[in-house]
């Protein structure tokens, strides 16, 4: 393999066999007992013809035979234990992949957390299956070929040397072109799995999309690109027919020229001394040994190794995604002010775009969070709220300007063991298969016990003490399927209340409460001494219980009380009057049949007009300008 | 989508067999001369090898008796002949194997996939998706080789078939021995291999623990990043490994018990029939080529049991072909002719009943005997408890399926009698969940219009270049609020699809860009439920741009399109001119949506506000707490470079 990723494979390869010197050692042995059976497959018929049945002496005859059947029963006993030895070398391997493909996924996520995880899963049942396989597949032909020829060949030997001469040319020949193939027909095969995925994947594309592919009209587009992939993998598949040829040619010349040699051969032979027994030896080893160890070696190899070769660079190639998505300089640290304590969160000029020809999320935003205050983060979706959080966590490095947390630049890595400055609950709440326990000192430094009056008081404070009790106490398994949405946010705010960072950032994450349940973990946070909590807010009720509000509407935002919001923003009355229907429900079962306009207040906006009231984001920018609100900076920090 | 799978989509009609049979013929007469070809060139190499075993025991006992005489010789001349030809034959059988079977699968699939786009939306009712790609890239693999397969199976029997013949010709008792042996020994062996492999169940559940365990930490990224434990993630997912370790140990042991029986059943039967053999020898009823013929024509009559084993993989071919029929079954859609004179886009629907066969709505309710007029640039929203069939209503508006009975008219011409052009230009579609399908975002949202459109007549332009101007793309973009979110993007409008980490919103607003831009010349739009996830604040501002078609750079018609809207929230049926009410299939009334508010069953319509559709994942807006949320954010704070 030419390439720097087949040069980087065979080293990795080789290390791997040179740390398993041993199993290979035991490979070997075992192997060795198939060699003496092939051994006595023919020289023992050469013994028995011979000096057996030839010589009219038929119990010496049946006595060879007999030998020759006991080391077929031998044999057999080799290539059992060669299995074992086998076990260890392909499970090893496997273990390899699995750690590799889960680390790789792992560290995947944690940059780009939204990828999702099927292609993750593919890769550790079903490609690093077909690595197991085909790895094995690939030691037993070549080495049941190796210790195979051994026999045969040292069998001719031992019968008639001379015989030899006729069988090796042919023999040779027919590896070497085999061998001489073997690279440009895995080539051939890699390319023909390559278009074969892409078959696979386009259609997979274009089953998901029949409706919409009906929809836009676009049948014939979709048929010529679909067409032009289908005549692509019939080409690469034709191509590898073209060069199987070869691998055909090989075999005949490795297998069949052989047999014919020796007739053209044998008055030569006869003349040597070669006795009517070893012919016959000489030919039994060459149609029931080699014959079928050649057909293993070369159609196996070759199909096997190229998927093998395909599969495993798949595996093993370090993704480009796995390094967090930091960009731009190193942070420089900011001067301390030793007269002022630095504030819990602040962000000086920050500005972040997801790539480098994207357009900023966040353009030079000013912040200042401080100790002990509670901040409300709102906008309408897609706006950016998360991106701040991530911001705030050290998750996501500024394209320009500052994140500091407690005064110093924050940074998302953390050996295990440090206590942590900031805590971020995204969304989507993380519950993992284990215990109670374990799930709420998840957050917690060091992996020592920790008290049970600490976990419970956590659980109690945010609401989640219900559920744990109905669990069974701490020690009960957690099981994620079973867990409702809300339940895994309680688990979430729980593990987040018993860590004791001060800065506490929920990212929606508590979404799938109540508004009740809502407020009490919120009221939680914001009651604990010495926290700071940022909230990216959903609902009007969760945003009024924070002092400052933050306002996100593109790359501009809007600062202040939320009465100060009402006055001055268009789109943050926008947000009140869409959200004030979950408020106005906060526990539902009352039904449609009560106050409609309570009930859904849309209903009435919409009559009330809204095309009017409503207003469009470049108009809201409109508005703004004459209160001095546009720029894209902050509009003020405390 | 509401019209979901038929539960039982294997069930087969006469003429589902009919048509699987229709298929195999077409299939094998497609490769008909290389079959043929095939065929006598596989029965040669049978009769090769057959022969083969022979000419060498004659040879080798002309060898014997007359050293080097002209009897050698010719004996030896003709197995050496007899190898040659065999191996030109066997390298030829291989390429035209090869070559055959791409072919089949070529023209299989290539009819497969224009069928699949003609029938369009009626296919995924009946096969799920996943399905689908199973028969046409699986099925299609395993049909494919049924040419060859067929050509072959003449000489796959022929030789242990033939082999065992010779075998006893040779000499009875080596037939007999043969013919005792072979049970004996096989029952012996069966006896030996105990069925020790529950290790393999242990194996593949270990497997699924760390795989779980993996998606588990996979779909907390997040709180892992942001916790910094990666390290105790990675050893907390790998924990089942040594189990997994353990169990594949135990696989292998099993397999090597099981394969070091099965390598002794040939090389001991051979021997028996050298025992035999050799007795016979020595009493002069047999030569030593005789000898050596028999034993190789034991070991190629073992392999009887291939013959099975061929046997096998044509039941396999016809049952794909049968996967692959079940396709065709489903009948294409039928296109007109008529031209669409100038109109204004009225939309009408006729006593349209619908989803009355088995299986098209997934066990929604049918539409009996709709009569709706949606007069020209008017929207209308068709509201029902969830379950109703408004996405078959939704379907069958602009010709994604065919009504049972009735008819769907535009401008007063039945949808039936327009081209597919024509009618795919001139109604668009908005979906819940759409699928992106072009090779960038920008292309995905020009994907409703194409070359034809935009006058561009350069054929590698459909695959390379930008379909449809840019302008028109950032247009509709802008139009369905998508132009921000997508310009952050890595690439922008450049960034493919599938790297572009969408919510449920996300994705909505492209779909609804991509109808925009489709509409731009058009006359009406369906949206079936396309702005179920955006917050309310952004539908507003996307079904102002709807009604006002304002937002072109290059102005097209004046009037805004005629507007199908499925809605499950309140706010968006009070938005729309009128409000069709459908219950149990039949619309129960018609009217503007404030006066229907007065009446409390109305009201009860939306009491659960969960639209009909799962939403997507994470959107969160189905989760009890009002639907009118949206996708809040979901998912975009974690898109990244």
């Amino acid at each position: 393999m030419a390439e720097p990723g087949g040069v980087r494979l065979r080293a990795q390869g080789l290390r791997f066999l040179a740390a398993r010197r041993n199993v290979l050692l035991l490979l070997t042995v075992w192997s060795l007992l198939e060699t003496g059976q092939t051994f006595l497959s023919g020289y023992a018929v050469a013994r028995a013809l011979d000096r057996g049945f030839l010589a009219g002496r038929q119990d010496v005859g049946l006595g060879w035979l007999a030998l020759a059947a006991v080391a077929v029963v031998i044999g057999a006993y080799g290539t059992r234990r060669s299995f074992d030895a086998l076990a260890v070398l392909v499970e090893d391997l496997r273990d390899g992949l699995v750690r590799g493909v889960v680390r790789q996924a792992l560290a995947a996520a944690v940059a780009r957390p939204h990828l999702g995880e099927s292609a993750a899963v593919s890769r550790l049942t079903q490609q690093v299956e077909i690595a197991r396989d085909t790895s094995a597949g690939l030691v037993m032909a070549a080495r049941s070929f190796v210790f195979t020829a051994v026999g045969a060949l040292y069998g001719m030997f031992s019968l008639a040397p001379v015989l030899l001469v006729v069988v090796l040319p042919p023999l040779a020949a027919g590896l070497g072109l085999f061998l001489a193939t073997l690279y440009p027909l895995s080539r051939r095969q890699a390319a023909f799995l390559a278009a074969d995925e892409a078959v696979a994947q386009d259609m997979g594309t274009v089953a998901a999309g029949l409706r919409d592919i009906t929809a836009c009209g676009a049948e014939e587009r979709v048929a010529s690109r679909s067409g032009r992939l289908l005549a692509a993998e019939a080409a690469t598949s034709r191509a590898l027919a073209r060069w199987g040829t070869a691998r055909s040619a090989a075999f005949g010349v490795a297998a069949e020229a052989p047999i014919a040699l020796l007739l053209v051969a044998g008055p030569w032979l006869l003349r040597q001394g070669v006795t009517a027994g070893a012919m016959v030896g000489a030919l039994t080893y060459l149609t029931q040994s080699l014959r079928p160890a050649l057909q293993n070696l070369v159609h196996g190899l070759g199909a096997a190794g190229a998927r093998f070769t395909v599969v495993l660079r798949r595996l093993t190639e370090a993704p480009a995604t796995a390094q967090l998505p930091r960009q731009g300089q190193a942070q420089p640290q900011p001067q301390p002010d030793p007269a002022l304590p630095a504030p819990a969160l602040e962000l000086r000029a920050v500005t972040f775009a997801y790539g480098d020809r994207a357009e900023p999320v966040v353009r030079e935003l000013d912040l200042v969070v401080p100790r002990g205050s509670h901040l409300a983060v709102v906008g309408p979706s897609g706006i950016g709220k998360s991106t701040l959080t991530g911001l705030a966590a050290g998750l996501l490095a500024p394209r320009a300007g500052l994140v500091l947390v407690d005064g110093e630049s924050v940074s998302a890595t953390r050996m295990d063991g440090q206590s942590l400055q900031r805590v971020l609950i995204p969304q989507e709440a993380f519950v993992f298969t284990g215990t109670f326990r374990e799930n709420l000192a998840y957050l917690l430094p060091g992996t020592g016990a920790v008290p049970d009056p600490v976990l419970m008081d956590a659980a109690a404070a945010v609401g989640a003490d219900g559920l744990l009790r109905r669990a069974g106490g701490l020690d009960s398994a957690v099981d994620p399927a079973a867990f409702s949405a809300a339940e895994r946010q309680l688990l979430a705010l729980a593990r987040c209340y018993a860590c004791p960072a001060p800065l506490v950032l929920l990212d929606e994450a508590t979404c799938h409460l109540d508004p009740v349940a809502e407020a009490r973990a919120e009221l939680a946070f914001a009651r604990r001494p010495g926290t700071t909590l940022v909230v990216v807010a959903h609902r009007i009720s969760s945003a009024r219980r924070a002092q400052r509000i933050l306002l996100m509407d593109g790359t501009r935002t809007v600062f202040g009380s939320h009465r100060e919001l009402l006055r001055l923003s268009p789109l943050y009355r926008d947000l009140v009057g869409s959200w004030s229907r979950d408020d106005l429900r906060p526990s539902y079962p009352a039904g449609p049949s009560g106050d409609p306009y309570g009930v859904h207040p849309v209903a009435r906006t919409g009559l009330a007009g809204d095309r009017g009231e409503i207003v469009a984001h470049r108009s809201v920018g409109q508005i703004e300008r004459p209160r001095d609100l546009r720029n894209g900076g902050a509009v003020g920090a405390e | 989508m509401a019209l979901t799978a038929d539960p039982d989509p294997t069930r087969r009609s006469a003429g589902e067999r009919l048509a699987t049979r229709q298929l195999l013929r077409d299939t094998v007469r497609s490769q008909a001369g290389r079959g043929l070809l095939l065929c006598l060139l596989s029965c040669l190499a049978a009769v090769g090898t057959l022969v083969l075993p022979y000419a060498v025991g004659r040879a080798l006992d002309a060898l014997l008796l007359h050293g080097g005489t002209a009897a050698a010789a010719g004996w030896t001349r003709f197995c050496i002949a007899l190898t040659a030809g065999m191996l030109v034959i066997d390298v030829l059988t291989g390429l035209i194997t090869g070559t055959t079977d791409a072919r089949t699968a070529l023209w299989l699939r290539g009819r497969l996939l224009g069928h699949v786009l003609d029938a369009g939306p009626r296919t995924t009712r009946r096969f799920v998706p996943g399905d689908l790609v199973a028969r046409l890239v699986g099925s299609a693999a395993t049909a494919s080789t049924v040419p060859t397969a067929l050509a072959g199976t003449l000489a796959a029997a022929l030789v242990p078939l033939g082999s065992l013949a010779l075998l006893l010709w040779t000499d009875i008792w080596l037939g007999a021995v043969f013919l005792a042996g072979l049970p004996l020994l096989a029952l012996l062996i069966r006896t030996f291999v105990r069925d020790t492999g529950d290790s393999a169940d242990r194996y593949q559940r270990a497997q699924g623990e760390i795989a779980g365990h993996l998606v588990e930490a996979i779909g907390g990224a997040r709180t892992i990043a942001a916790a910094g434990t990666v390290p105790r993630e990675t050893e907390r997912i790998l924990r089942p490994l040594a189990e997994l370790s353990r169990q594949g140990h135990r696989m292998w042991q099993v397999q090597g018990r099981s394969s070091s029986r099965v390598v002794t059943l040939v090389p001991l039967l051979q021997l028996a029939v050298l025992a035999v053999g050799g007795l016979q020898l020595a009493s002069g009823a047999l030569t030593l080529g005789g000898l050596l013929a028999a034993s190789r024509y034991a070991v190629l009559a073992a392999g009887l049991g291939s013959i099975v084993g061929r046997l096998n993989q044509l039941v396999r071919g016809r049952s794909a072909t049968d996967r692959l029929a079940a396709l065709l079954a489903e009948p294409a859609a039928v296109y007109g002719t008529d031209p669409l004179p100038a109109g204004p886009g009225t939309l009408e629907l006729r006593g349209v009943t619908a989803g009355g066969t088995a299986g098209a709505t997934g066990g929604g309710t049918a539409l009996t005997g709709i009569d709706l007029t949606i007069p020209g640039g008017t929207s209308l929203a068709v509201v029902g408890r969830s379950g109703e069939a408004q996405s078959l209503l939704a379907a069958v508006a602009g010709r994604l399926a065919d009504p049972d009975s009735g008819d769907v008219l535009l401008d007063g011409v039945p949808l039936r009698a327009l081209p597919r052009r024509t009618l795919r230009r001139a109604v668009a579609y908005a979906f819940a969940r759409p699928a992106l399908l072009g090779r960038t975002i920008g292309d995905s949202i020009g994907f409703g219009r194409d070359a034809a459109d935009d006058s561009v007549h350069d054929a590698d332009a459909l695959v390379t270049g930008t379909l449809v101007s840019e302008v028109l793309v950032t247009d509709a973009a802008r139009a369905a609020c998508a132009d921000d979110f997508v310009r952050r993007l890595t690439e922008g409008y450049r960034t493919p699809p599938a790297e572009a980490p969408m919510s449920g919103g996300e994705l909505q607003r492209l779909g609804l860009a991509r109808a925009f831009a489709q509409v731009r010349t058009g006359r009406a739009l369906i949206l079936d439920d396309a702005t179920s996830s955006l917050d309310t604040v952004t539908e507003l501002r996307v079904s102002r741009a709807l009604a006002g078609r304002t937002h072109w750079s290059v102005p097209g018609p004046g009037a805004a399109p005629t507007r199908l809207i499925i809605a499950h929230r309140a706010g968006t049926a009070a938005r729309a001119d009128r409000v069709a009410w459908l219950d149990q299939g039949r619309i129960r009334a018609l009217g503007r949506h404030e006066d229907l508010w007065r009446r409390a069953d109305y009201r009860a319509v939306f009491a659960t506000d969960a639209p009909g559709d799962a939403p997507a994942a994470g959107d969160g807006a189905a989760a009890g707490d009002g639907a009118d949320r949206g996708d809040a954010d979901d998912g975009e704070a974690d898109r990244s470079g």
